[in-house]
This record gives structure tokens, sequence and C-alpha cells, in this order.
């Protein structure tokens, strides 16, 4: 197949976020340049090759991307690039194999435009992110960087305020509180110094927006925050970044060197006579430091844990100090809405959940990575038109959102608006986007107790409800899953569970009881199932599990018998074949493998 | 400012902790981390209170983003609050023995009660509470610490910082750094003291004091015999605040002799034609 026309490639985007890195991306990249380097081909026809931030699909990474055509690779190999660049560079030619198949089709489609992974998608907070090489200020002023921050410079605070508070942006980083809100309050308070705090502690397993956005459009930050440092009268701001993310650290260094040889950072600048500097903190890892009083703790030196806050953070934060502290997909919003107007902004989502939010989509779903759509889309048309929905043909079961202390929301609400207010109301919340796809072989129970564990392990351990309550919650489950639950266990969670939500110190106590109230709420029939019939219906709580093959579904295929580790199942081809419980250790391997669903669960 | 608690209405200073205000007002409020000079722990969570701030619904109703079904019959919303720490900033209403407020008292209790059912401070709770031993749940049957944290900050407040919580989540724990007696302790027992479970055994025998697993040789008064601290305090208090005043020719006194001391100087001094050396 041939190009559509003559003319070559400008840019061939190469994906070096941290899970291309991961494939050796960076081989590919630099493969490609040097091919093209050496062909000595004439310079208006020279494409340039660009290693870019995380383009969100990372399952299906490294990603190629040759644009303006929007041709797009997936999975390319270092292997790959002297063909790639044979065929596709020099000759326009496609090579079908590294495109994209949707799910559920023949056709491999050429453009990301066509996969439907990215078809749904608005990218406000990712506009950048795939599209530029992040470690070049040069790229991120070509596609309009540093023009709201030099639109706020000549805005008064007023008039920057009015417009964030128009937008009705709320904050992403878990509570969802109205940014505008936050930063009229800031700057309504007279006491100097104040700082700007960005939050990129990133906590919740699974979860990579922020890591994609410090990584792949730094400067969309430094932006952000230099509007709010004027909204409020700040003249330093502190980037809380999580140790594990080196490439977001390196990333943001040379973000903010940049930024100040420009002249955007620093002493005076755009010649206004502003001064903003701006700084990196590691963070120590706990997911508790993504707390903001715990955060602050963190920067001032101090052990990494919540205090109590009836004294809100705008007045006395950072070394008691007015502080604004947001977190990097909220910020990431701000230039955006500076340059295109906070009505712009409010006019995309709901009547109370104004904007776009990035989720991440993993578990069971088939294609999994970052997605960022506008308030309101259901979640059926996340996780099965942007998700492609269920691997394995299996079939759905939960959803569960908002990072380890969100709730499960099941097959029933699947029409349910993604908002803030409407996961709340059923029991979960919006945190900070992770949504982790359950198909039928999940537990309920035993999910329940994996993010118990999660917490008690993470809760920093200061205050009764958290420290105890999670304990406890913990113990009960575990008596559950192992057989040895009672009816009353699930008003004690319950009760427990109540308590916990109000009475807890910080966020993390208060919001840890979800996982067990939602399961118990949408799945209690599970959970009766575990006590009264000593079973568990989604064969994963092994006490409570038994395989059986069934004879008449049993083709003697000998796939499971392969499978099992212990050497359990026997049977001739052919012939039916039989699992020896003694044997067996539940690993579930048979049933997963099974093409003709003849191992049941007993 | 008025705070009306229970009904009660309060005279309060902006700025001043509820717990203070009801206390002044002889309305009790249970509390367990809560000691006036090392105030601000707020971790034991058993002084919740119920509280109705009129002004903040109509804020939230303004802002309209925030929930409003908050399932109360009271069109002002109420929140939980700790009293220890909660500073009175505008005119509300208190409730602090509502039935909603005794159930989760109740269930904090249960929880402090299986981690620690030796506390003494537990034990009168709960019996106010009615509230029983879990027995399918593990405890350790001699536990008495509830982690209240407030050994901790009397050992910093004394700026020895001998002790400290290690640990996260549900492992967490008060030690010596390693579990070694510590270098920087001196035995002061500011931290047995304050603990309202009784959990940190000291003994005074034969004229030593042993604490966190070290040994220190006590200073008794040199006119009653009165212990009066171990050597390394008073070592360490002199530093802190100069030659001690005690310490007169060798002479190491207990406040009670001192007291007198002080008293018998002034007779002197205020007797004529005699002067003091
Ligand atoms: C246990 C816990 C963990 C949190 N972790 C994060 C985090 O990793 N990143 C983040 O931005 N916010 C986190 N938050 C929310 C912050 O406390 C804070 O509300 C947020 O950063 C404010 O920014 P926003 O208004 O822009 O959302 C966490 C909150 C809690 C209670
Ligand atoms: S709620 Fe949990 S994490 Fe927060 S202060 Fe209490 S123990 Fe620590
Ligand atoms: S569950 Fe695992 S161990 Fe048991 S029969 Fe199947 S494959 Fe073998
Ligand atoms: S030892 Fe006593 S003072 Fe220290 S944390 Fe435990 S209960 Fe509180
Ligand atoms: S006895 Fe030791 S640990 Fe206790 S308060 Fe005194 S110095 Fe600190
Ligand atoms: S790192 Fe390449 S798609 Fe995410
Ligand atoms: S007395 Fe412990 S939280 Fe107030």
């Amino acid at each position: 197949m041939n190009g559509h026309d003559g003319t070559n490639f400008e840019k061939i985007l190469v994906c070096c976020g941290t899970c291309c890195l991961a494939n050796n991306s960076m081989d590919i990249d630099s493969g490609l340049k040097e091919r093209i380097q050496q062909a000595g081909l004439p310079l208006e026809v020279e494409p340039m090759v660009k290693a870019t931030g995380c383009s969100g699909l990372c399952e299906n990474g490294p990603i190629v991307r040759f644009l303006p055509d929007d041709l797009c690779y997936y999975k390319v190999k270092p292997g790959d690039v002297d063909e790639v660049f044979e065929k596709t560079v020099l000759n326009k030619q496609e090579i079908d194999r590294l495109m994209h198949r949707e799910p559920e089709q023949r056709n491999r489609v050429r453009t990301r435009e066509e996969n439907s992974f990215y078809k749904k998608q608005f990218r406000i907070a990712l506009r950048n992110t795939g599209e530029i090489d992040p470690f070049s200020i040069q790229d991120y002023m070509e596609r309009g960087g540093y023009s709201a921050a030099k639109k706020a410079l000549k805005m008064t605070p007023e008039e920057i305020l009015t417009e964030i508070e128009g937008s009705g942006l709320r904050g992403r980083g878990g509570a969802g509180f109205p940014t505008g809100r936050k930063w009229r309050q800031c700057a309504g308070i007279g006491r100097y110094p104040k700082y700007t705090i960005c939050n990129g502690d990133e906590g919740d397993p699974g979860a990579f927006m922020d890591r994609c956005i410090l990584e792949g459009d730094p400067h969309s930050i430094i932006e952000g925050m230099l509007i709010g440092s004027l909204a409020i009268g700040a003249n330093s701001g502190y980037l809380y970044i999580r140790n594990e993310y080196g490439l977001a650290v390196r990333t943001m260094e040379e973000a903010i060197c940049q930024a100040r040889e420009k002249g955007f950072l620093g002493k005076n600048i755009f010649g206004s006579g502003y001064e903003f500097h701006l700084q990196i903190v590691k963070g120590g890892g706990a997911f508790v430091c993504g707390e903001s009083t715990a955060l602050m703790a963190s920067i001032e030196g101090n052990t990494g844990e919540p205090r109590a806050k009836y004294i809100r953070s705008v007045e006395r934060g950072l070394w008691g100090q007015p502080t604004l502290l947001n977190n990097v997909e909220t910020w990431a919003n701000i230039p955006e809405i500076i340059n295109r107007g906070g009505s712009w902004f409010s006019s995309i989502g709901t009547e109370k959940s104004k904007g776009t939010k990035v989720f991440s989509l993993v578990g069971k779903v088939k294609n999994n990575g970052l997605v960022e759509v506008p308030m309101g889309i259901t979640l059926r048309e996340l996780i099965f038109e942007i998700g492609g929905g269920i691997i394995g043909g299996r079939r759905f079961k939960a959803v569960q959102t908002g990072g380890p202390s969100g709730g499960c929301i099941p097959q029933e609400l699947l029409d349910m608006k993604v908002d803030f207010d409407s996961l709340e109301a059923a029991d979960s919340m919006m945190g900070s986007g992770g949504m982790i796809v359950m198909d039928e072989r999940t537990c309920m129970v035993d999910t329940a107790r994996y993010y118990i564990n999660f917490l008690s392990e993470e809760s920093c351990g200061k205050c009764v409800p958290c420290r105890e309550g999670l304990r406890r919650m913990l113990e009960v489950l575990d008596g559950i899953t192992e057989g040895k639950g009672s009816e009353e266990d699930l008003e004690l969670l319950i009760w427990l569970g109540s308590m916990m939500k109000e009475a807890a110190l910080c966020g993390l106590g208060k919001s840890a009881p979800n996982p067990v109230l939602s399961t118990i709420k949408y799945f209690r029939q599970e959970y009766l199932s575990h006590i009264r019939d000593q079973r568990c219906p989604a064969g994963i709580c092994k006490k409570l599990t038994t395989f059986r093959i069934l004879e008449e579904k049993c083709t003697g295929c000998g796939l499971c018998k392969k499978n099992c580790g212990v050497g359990a199942i026997s049977g001739k081809p052919r012939l039916s074949h039989v699992i020896d419980e003694e044997l067996c250790t539940r690993c579930g391997n048979c049933i997963d493998v099974c093409r003709f669903q003849a191992v049941e669960i007993g | 400012m008025k705070v009306i608690i229970d009904g009660l209405t309060c005279e309060a200073e902006s700025g001043e902790y509820l717990l203070q205000i009801a206390k002044r007002n002889h309305i009790n409020i249970p509390t367990l981390c809560h000691e006036e000079a090392l105030a601000g722990l707020a971790t034991c969570r058993i002084c919740i209170v119920e509280v109705m701030d009129a002004r903040q619904k109509a804020e939230e109703r303004a802002f309209g983003q925030l929930n409003d079904d908050c399932g109360e019959k009271d069109d002002r919303k109420r929140k939980i609050v700790t009293a220890c720490v909660y500073p009175v900033v505008a005119e509300i209403e208190v409730l602090t023995n509502s039935e909603k407020l005794r159930d989760m008292r109740k269930a904090v209790l249960t929880l402090l009660m299986a981690r620690a059912p030796q506390s003494d401070a537990i034990g009168m709770l709960a019996k106010e509470y009615g509230v029983e031993q879990n027995h399918r749940w593990s405890s350790r049957e001699d536990e008495k610490c509830i982690l209240c944290g407030l050994c901790v900050a009397a050992c910093d407040k004394m700026g020895t910082g001998a002790i400290a919580t290690v640990n996260r989540g549900t492992t967490r724990t008060v030690s010596t750094p390693f579990e070694e007696p510590a270098e920087s302790c001196i035995g002061c027992c500011s931290c047995a003291s304050v603990c309202p479970s009784g959990a940190i055994p000291f003994t005074d025998l034969h004229g030593k004091r042993t604490i966190w697993n070290k040994e220190f040789e006590l200073v008794s008064c040199s006119w009653c015999g009165e212990v009066i601290g171990t050597k390394e305090q008073l070592e360490y208090v002199g530093k802190r605040n100069g030659p001690s005043a005690d310490v007169h020719g060798g002479e190491m006194l207990c406040e009670h002799c001192r007291a007198v001391r002080e008293a018998s100087r002034l007779k002197w001094v205020s007797q004529p034609g005699r002067t003091f050396a």
C-alpha cells in the first residue's frame, strides 16, 4: 500500500514516557534519528523525530506516530526500526502489523483519530502530552505555552480569580474542592510570604495521570503555578514529587532551568518586576504524604503525618503561612482556562463538575491507559467504548473508582454519569481518577480485604478510628474470606465504618471504609454466600472454593492439565478430565484457561 | 461571642478551643489524649462533638457545590469535630452528648478496649458507655498503651526527644531509638506521669530508677530524704536553666524543703542586725 500523497512526514513522535522507555523506546527514537541522518535526505524533507511524554495507551506502547498524517504504530520494537525507516519513512508504506486493531473488528486502523480509545477523549490537561518533547520549552511555546502567563501578568488578581471561579474548576487531587474559592480565600489573607504548592505525590497504586503530566508537559504546571501565585501574591512555590518518579523529577528540573533562562521564572518575570521561584521537593513515598497537611509537614522536614486542620492551610499552611496547594492536574488546567476563558471551561462537563477529568483505566479492560474525557461521561462509555470492554469475553462485575479508598460500583450503575457528586452518592469517590475494572472472576469480599489491608499499612497510625478501625476491619474480613464470618460481622463492619467516616482525623481514615461499605451495599449477597454457604462464588477465596470439571462440557483438550502447576488434573486426551481436590491449591489457572467453560466453581 | 453548648449559652473568646469553653462551664466532654500543656494531639477522637454552624451552611448554599443532604432534620449542617482542637470562630451550637455521639464514642471505645484491655482510663470510660470486650478479636492481654502520643509530646517538651512513635499504620508503637536504652533519656519520668493508661513502667528501688531499660541514680533531698529526681535529670535541667538554685553548699532540696528554707531565710533577713551569707 502506498501513501496517499507524495510529501514527506514532518514529524515522527516516539513515545518516551516511563512505560514505553521500559520497552526500549529510546532505542527506537535514536535508531530512527540515526537512519534519517545517515540517509542524508535533503533538509526540507527530513522529518523531525521527537521523544515525547506518555501518549496514554501504555499497554500498547511503544507508540510511534507520524505527523501530519496521524499514522500510528503500536508495540514497536527496536528491531522494527529498519523496516519502519525503509517502508514508512522513505516510501510511505504502511506496516499493517504495527497498526491498531479495534476489538471485535478485523480491519486495522491507520490513524490515532480512528482508534476508539482516543475517539471520545477531550484533552485539556493532557493537551500537550505525547505531542511535544518535554525537554524543549520551544515545543511548549509553539503550542501557545506561556501565553496565558503573559496574559495573566496584565490582569489584576481579581480578574484572574473571577476567571478561575467562573470556570467552575474543582480540585483534581481528590476532594473536588472548588479551586476558585480556595484561591480567593488565600488571596484574601493579608499575611506574607505566601506559598504555592503542587501536589505531585500521586500515591494511588495504579494511577499515573500526574506522572504523565509531570513527565510529558512540565511547563503547563509551571505556568499554572505562576498564574496562581500572581492571583494570591506568592513569590515562591514548591513542587512535591514522589521520590520514585525519577523521570518526572528530571523533566521538571530541566523545565525549571529552561523557564528561568527564558525569564519565566526568577526575579523579574517578563520584565514585569514580578518575582517567582520554584523548587522541587522529593516526597518520602508514603501514601498519606499526599494528604495536604502531611505533605506540608514533609516539606518542612518533619514526619509526613496529617494534623487536625480546623484552620485551613490557605490561612496557615507551610511554615504557618498562607498556602495554596493544588494537584498537578488542577494546575495543568489553569493556563487553558486563562487563555480560553472560564466560561469556555464551564461549558464542558456537568452542572456541578466542569471540564474534563483524566482517568487511569486499568484492570480487566481491553484498552488500559490514561484517558481524558468530559465530566458526565457514563461509566459504560468509559469502560466499553474507550476501554473496549472486558478482556477474554468475561462479564463485567464492578469498577472501583477513586484509588484505594474508593468504592466499588456495580453493573446496575453502569449508566451513571461520572462526576464528583454522582460518584460520592454511590458510596465511592472521584479521588485522583483511578478506575479499576473487575470481571466476574473477582471476589468482592476479597477485594475489600485487599484495600483495607493496603490502607492499614499506609495509614499513619496516629488516630484511633483509622488505625484500630482498619486493623479490626481487616480481622473481620480475613475471617469472612476464611469461612469464619457471621452475619453480625456485616453490621459490625458498617458500625465501625460509619464511625470512621466521621471521626477519623484525616481524609485517609475518613474514606478508608468506602471499599467495605460499598461492597456490602452492592454485593451483600456475595458476603452472605461466604458466611452462610461457606462458598466464594468467584472462586477466589481459597478456603471456600473447590473446582470441578463438568464431564459434559470437557472436551479433553488437556489445556488445564498443562497449566496446573501441581499436577492435580488427570485425564486422557479427548476424554473428560478430573481434578484431585486433595492436590488442588485453588490457584484458578484451570478455570482461567479452559475455553469450553468446563471448569466450575463448586 | 456566644456559643450554645447542650442548650447552655456560654461566653467565649474568638479562637478559644471548644473543650476549654465547655470545661469552664462544667460541661463534661471525655478526653484521653488531651493535656493542657501538651495540647493539639487529637489522636484519640473520644472528645468528638456535633457542631451546627448556621453561617457555614449559608456559605455552602451560595456556592452550591457541596452535598446538601446530610440526612438531618435540622436545617443546619452538623459536623463532627474534636473539641480539644476545635477553635471557635463563629457563633455555633454544640451538642456534646447526643445519641449519635454516644454511639460513635462507643465504637471508639470498643476499638480501644480491644487494643489495650489493661488500660485503666479505658476501663472506666468503657463502663460508663456500656462497652464490653469483643472476645473474637485478638488482643495482647497485657497491653495498656492506647498510642495517644502524650508521652512522646512530653519528652519532646523536655527537649530530650528520647522516645518516638515508630512504624506506620497498625504496627505503630512508642519506642526508644532501635529499642535500645536511649542515650538522651534522663529518666525524668515525664512520659510515665503524663500517660493516661499507666503504660510506661518504671521502678524506684534502692536509690536507682529504671525506665525504658535504662538505670539512673536517684538523688534525694538532703533534708527529708524524698526522691527529687535522677542525677542526669538534675544535670540536664541545670545545664538548661543555669546552675540550679536548689544546689546550695552541696545541699539538694526537694520542693517542700526548699520552700521551708526560703521561708526561714526571709525570717533571718527581716531580723535587724543579721546578714545572710
Ligand atoms: C490519604 C490522602 C492522600 C492524598 N493523596 C493525594 C495525592 O497523591 N495527590 C494529590 O494531588 N492529592 C492527594 N490528596 C488530596 C490532597 O490532600 C489535597 O486535597 C489536594 O492535593 C488539593 O488539591 P486540589 O484542590 O487541586 O485537588 C490526598 C488526600 C488524602 C486524604
Ligand atoms: S485518619 Fe489515618 S492516616 Fe489520617 S491521621 Fe488518622 S491514622 Fe493517620
Ligand atoms: S485450581 Fe490450580 S491447582 Fe487446582 S486443579 Fe486448577 S490449575 Fe490445578
Ligand atoms: S505510653 Fe501512655 S502516653 Fe504514651 S502513647 Fe501509650 S498510652 Fe499514650
Ligand atoms: S524519662 Fe526519658 S523518655 Fe521519659 S520523658 Fe524523661 S527523658 Fe523522655
Ligand atoms: S509511556 Fe508511552 S504510552 Fe504511556
Ligand atoms: S481528647 Fe483526644 S482527640 Fe480530643
